[in-house]
C-alpha cells in the first residue's frame, strides 16, 4: 500500500480508538446527503413511472390518431400490424357526451372501445373496480368512480347519454330520444382526471352516437416489451398509406410537455438535494484543514523522512475521497433500507397523526410508489464521490506547500 | 525515566564489543557528507541575517562530529541544510560522493530533532516503520528489522503502545530507532536531549552514539551538552556563520 494511503486511512481511524469521531461524523454527514438523494429520486421517479405506466396502460405505447376521422380502420390495422415492434392494434372512438342520471348532468370524455380487440392492448379489466368488462355491450356503459360518485351512480344504475348528434337531428326537424344506458361497471386507473371524467362505452355505441358509422378516431397500438416507442411510431408513419390521413405518434411524444415538466422537477430536486452532500463535503473540508493546521510538524516531518508533497497532497486528498466512498455506501444503504420499508414507515407514521385517509385522497394511493433508475444512482455515487474527493483537495494543496523546514519550525 | 536510565545501560556494553571492529573501517572510509562553503542568510522584511557565512564540513563513513554553539548560532539552519531541507545561498554539498538530492533523503539518511514528531494516530512500530514506508520499501524484512531496532533502543515490549503512551525519552527513542530504519550513512540529530531532562537525556545520548557505532553510521550531533559533544570523534563549535 503507497504510503500516503496507509498514512490516510491512520488518520481516519487511529491506532488504539474505537470510536473514531472525525471520521464517523463526516461519513454519517455525506451518507444522510446520499439516502436523502436516493429516497428522494426514487420517490420522484417511482411518481414518474407510475404516471408513464397509467398513460401507456390506458391508451398503449404508440398511438395512431386520424386527422378528422378515419372512414374505414381495416387497411390501416393491417398496415399497422405488419410494422416490426407492433403487437397488437385496437380501435377507438371519442368524444364528449352530455350524461345524466337521476336530474344530475356531467360531460364526461366518452371512449368507445373495440371489445374484441381492447385486452390485448389495454389491460383495462385490471382498473374496473366494480361490476365487469364482459357486461359492458352496446347498452350498458363503465363510469370512472369519481364520476359515478358525483353523479350518484351505482352499478344497475340507468343514464341517459346526449350526443351531439341529437342536436344536428334536432336542426333537421327530425326528434332523436336520448340513448339509455346501463351502468355495468364502475373502474379507477388512479389518476384524479381520468377518474372524474371518462365514461367506457362499446366503439359500436360510440359510432352511434357520433353518427360514425363504421369509422374510428384513432388506433391503440401495444408494443413489443424492448421496442423503442419512438422508432415503433416513426416506422408506422412510414408505413401508413399518404391518403389514410393519420399520424402515429410515441406515448412520450405525445406527452412531452408533462414529461418534460416532471424531468425538471426531478432535476431540481437532485439539485436542490446535492447541497447536503456539498455542505457535508464543506464540514469535511474544514475538519481536514484544521488537520493540516495541527499536524503541521508531522507533515514537516513526512518531508523531512523523504516524502514527497504531492504524496502528501495526496494523503489528504484520499481521505477526502476515502470518506466519500464510506459515506456513499453508507448512504445507498440507508437510502435502499428506508425504501423498502417506506410503506410500513408511512403507514406507522399517518396511524400516529391520523392521515391515513388524507394521504390516500389526496395522493390517490395509499403505498409510495418507488423506482430507482440504475442511471440516477450512478449519477448519485459520481456526484458525491467526486464532491467529497474535492473536500480533500483544499487541505491537501495547504498540506503540499508547507516546506519541512518551515513546518518543523512551527510551535 | 527509571526505564530509560536502565536500558541504556544494557546498550553500552554491546557497543563496547563492537568498538574495535568499527576503528577498522573508519581508516578505508570515504566521505558520506562533503559540505563545502555553505552559507545563508534569511531576509525577514528588509532585515538580512546572515546566519552562516562559510561553513564546511566532512564526515567520513562511521565517524561522529558533535557541533555545539550558542542558542540561535545557526546550528538548526545548518543541519536544514546538511539533511537537504533548505537550500543554502551559497556552498556545495555532496552525500556520499553524488550530489544532495531530495529523492536521496530516505535513502541516505535519518533525522532526529529536538521535538520527536512522531505520528500520534500510530503505535511506536507503526512509527518507526514509516521511514521504511516512505522509502518505498515495507515488507516482513521490514517488520522485523523494525521490532529489532525497537528492542535495540529498550522498548521491545512497548511496540504496540502509541507516543502519547510513551514518556518523552521513550519516544525519542522512537524517533532513534525511526532515523536508523532505513539503515542510513548519516544520522543527523538537532539537540535530541533539549526536551528531556538531564538523566534521559544522557540515556539517550549513549543509545544514540552506541547505535550508530554498532552500524558504522556517521552522526553529525548538535548539542548544548559539553559532556555529550565530548564522546564525539570530533567535536566542532559553530560561531559568528562559522565552524570551527
Ligand atoms: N526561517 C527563518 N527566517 C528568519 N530567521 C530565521 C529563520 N530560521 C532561523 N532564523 C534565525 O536564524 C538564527 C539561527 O537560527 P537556528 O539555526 O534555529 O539557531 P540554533 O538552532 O543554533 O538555535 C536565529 O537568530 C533565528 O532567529
Ligand atoms: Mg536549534
Amino acid at each position: 500500500m503507497p504510503w500516503p494511503i496507509y498514512l490516510a486511512l491512520k488518520q481516519l481511524f487511529p491506532s488504539g480508538r474505537r470510536f473514531p469521531f472525525f471520521t464517523l461524523i463526516s461519513i454519517l454527514g455525506v451518507a444522510l446527503g446520499v439516502a436523502l438523494l436516493v429516497i428522494s429520486i426514487s420517490v420522484m421517479g417511482g411518481f414518474g413511472h407510475e404516471i408513464r405506466r397509467m398513460i401507456v396502460d390506458t391508451q398503449g405505447e404508440v398511438q395512431v390518431k386520424g386527422r378528422g376521422y378515419l372512414a374505414d380502420a381495416a387497411p390501416l390495422h393491417a398496415a399497422i400490424a405488419r410494422v416490426p415492434g407492433v403487437v397488437a392494434t385496437t380501435a377507438y372512438a371519442e368524444g364528449v357526451a352530455l350524461i345524466e342520471h337521476d336530474h344530475k348532468p356531467a360531460y364526461p370524455a366518452l371512449q368507445g372501445i373495440d371489445l374484441e380487440h381492447v385486452d390485448a392492448v389495454i389491460p383495462l379489466r385490471r382498473f374496473v373496480r366494480l361490476g365487469s368488462l364482459d357486461r359492458l355491450d352496446d347498452d350498458s356503459v363503465i363510469l370512472s368512480s369519481q364520476l359515478a360518485h358525483s353523479l350518484g351512480a351505482r352499478l344497475g344504475s340507468r343514464v341517459e347519454l346526449y350526443s351531439p348528434l341529437l342536436l344536428e337531428k334536432l336542426k333537421n326537424d327530425e326528434v332523436m330520444l336520448p340513448r339509455e344506458l346501463e351502468v355495468v361497471g364502475i373502474f379507477e386507473v388512479g389518476h384524479q382526471q381520468l377518474d372524474s371524467s371518462v365514461v367506457l362505452v362499446t366503439l359500436r355505441t360510440m359510432q352511434d352516437l357520433y353518427g360514425l358509422g363504421r369509422g374510428v378516431h384513432g388506433i391503440n397500438v401495444k408494443i413489443a416489451e424492448d421496442a423503442d416507442p419512438d422508432r415503433v411510431a416513426r416506422l408506422i408513419n412510414s408505413a401508413l398509406p399518404p391518403e389514410a390521413n393519420a399520424e402515429a405518434r410515441s406515448w412520450i411524444d405525445a406527452n412531452q410537455d408533462f414529461l418534460f415538466v416532471l424531468q425538471l422537477e426531478k432535476n431540481m430536486i437532485f439539485f436542490l438535494l446535492t447541497f447536503i452532500i456539498i455542505v457535508a463535503a464543506f464540514s469535511v473540508a474544514s475538519s481536514l484543514l484544521i488537520a493540516v493546521v495541527r499536524k503541521t510538524r508531522e507533515i514537516g516531518l513526512l518531508g523531512a523522512l523523504g516524502g514527497r508533497p504531492s504524496q502528501v497532497a495526496a494523503c489528504f486528498c484520499f481521505q477526502g475521497f476515502f470518506i466519500g466512498i464510506a459515506g456513499t455506501v453508507a448512504g445507498l444503504a440507508l437510502g435502499f433500507t428506508f425504501l423498502h420499508f417506506r410503506n410500513d414507515l408511512i403507514r406507522v407514521f399517518t396511524q400516529l397523526t391520523g392521515s391515513e385517509e388524507v394521504l390516500a385522497r389526496f395522493y390517490q394511493f395509499s403505498r409510495l410508489p418507488a423506482y430507482t433508475a440504475p442511471s440516477d444512482i450512478a449519477t448519485i455515487v459520481i456526484c458525491s464521490i467526486v464532491i467529497s474527493t474535492l473536500a480533500g483537495l483544499l487541505p491537501a494543496w495547504r498540506a503540499a506547500r508547507l516546506k519541512p523546514v518551515e513546518a518543523l519550525r512551527s510551535e | 525515566m527509571t526505564q530509560d536510565s536502565a536500558s541504556s545501560g544494557n546498550l553500552s556494553v554491546q557497543r563496547s564489543a563492537l568498538s574495535v571492529e568499527r576503528s577498522a573501517t573508519v581508516a578505508a572510509a570515504a566521505p558520506v557528507l562533503a559540505a563545502r562553503s555553505l552559507a545563508k542568510t534569511y531576509l525577514t522584511g528588509t532585515q538580512r541575517l546572515q546566519v552562516l557565512r562559510d561553513v564546511s564540513l566532512t564526515v567520513l563513513a562511521g565517524e561522529s562530529v558533535s557541533i555545539r554553539g550558542e542558542s540561535g548560532s545557526g546550528k538548526s539552519t545548518l543541519i536544514n541544510l546538511l539533511a537537504g531541507l533548505d537550500a543554502p545561498d551559497a556552498g556545495t554539498l555532496e552525500w556520499g560522493g553524488g550530489p544532495a538530492a531530495a529523492g536521496r533523503r530516505a535513502d541516505f539518511l535519518g533525522i532526529v530533532f529536538q521535538s520527536f514528531y512522531l505520528i500520534p494516530e500510530m503505535d511506536a512500530l507503526a512509527n518507526v516503520l514509516m521511514a521504511a514506508r516512505i522509502r518505498g520499501r515495507i515488507g516482513a524484512a521490514e517488520r522485523s528489522r523494525a521490532r529489532e531496532l525497537l528492542a535495540k533502543v529498550g522498548l521491545g515490549e512497548r511496540t504496540t503502545h502509541l507516543p502519547a503512551q510513551l514518556s518523552g525519552g521513550e519516544r525519542q527513542r522512537v524517533a532513534l530507532a525511526r532515523a536508523l530504519m532505513n539503515g542510513p550513512q548519516l544520522v543527523l540529530a538537532d539537540e535530541p536531549t533539549g526536551n528531556l531532562d538531564e538523566h534521559t537525556g544522557d540515556a539517550v545520548i549513549e543509545l544514540l552514539l552506541g547505535l550508530c557505532r554498532d552500524t558504522r553510521t556517521a552522526l553529525v550531533l548538535v548539542t548544548h551538552n559539553a559532556a555529550h559533544a565530548a564522546k564525539c570523534d570530533r567535536p566542532l563549535t559553530l560561531h559568528e556563520g562559522v565552524l570551527g
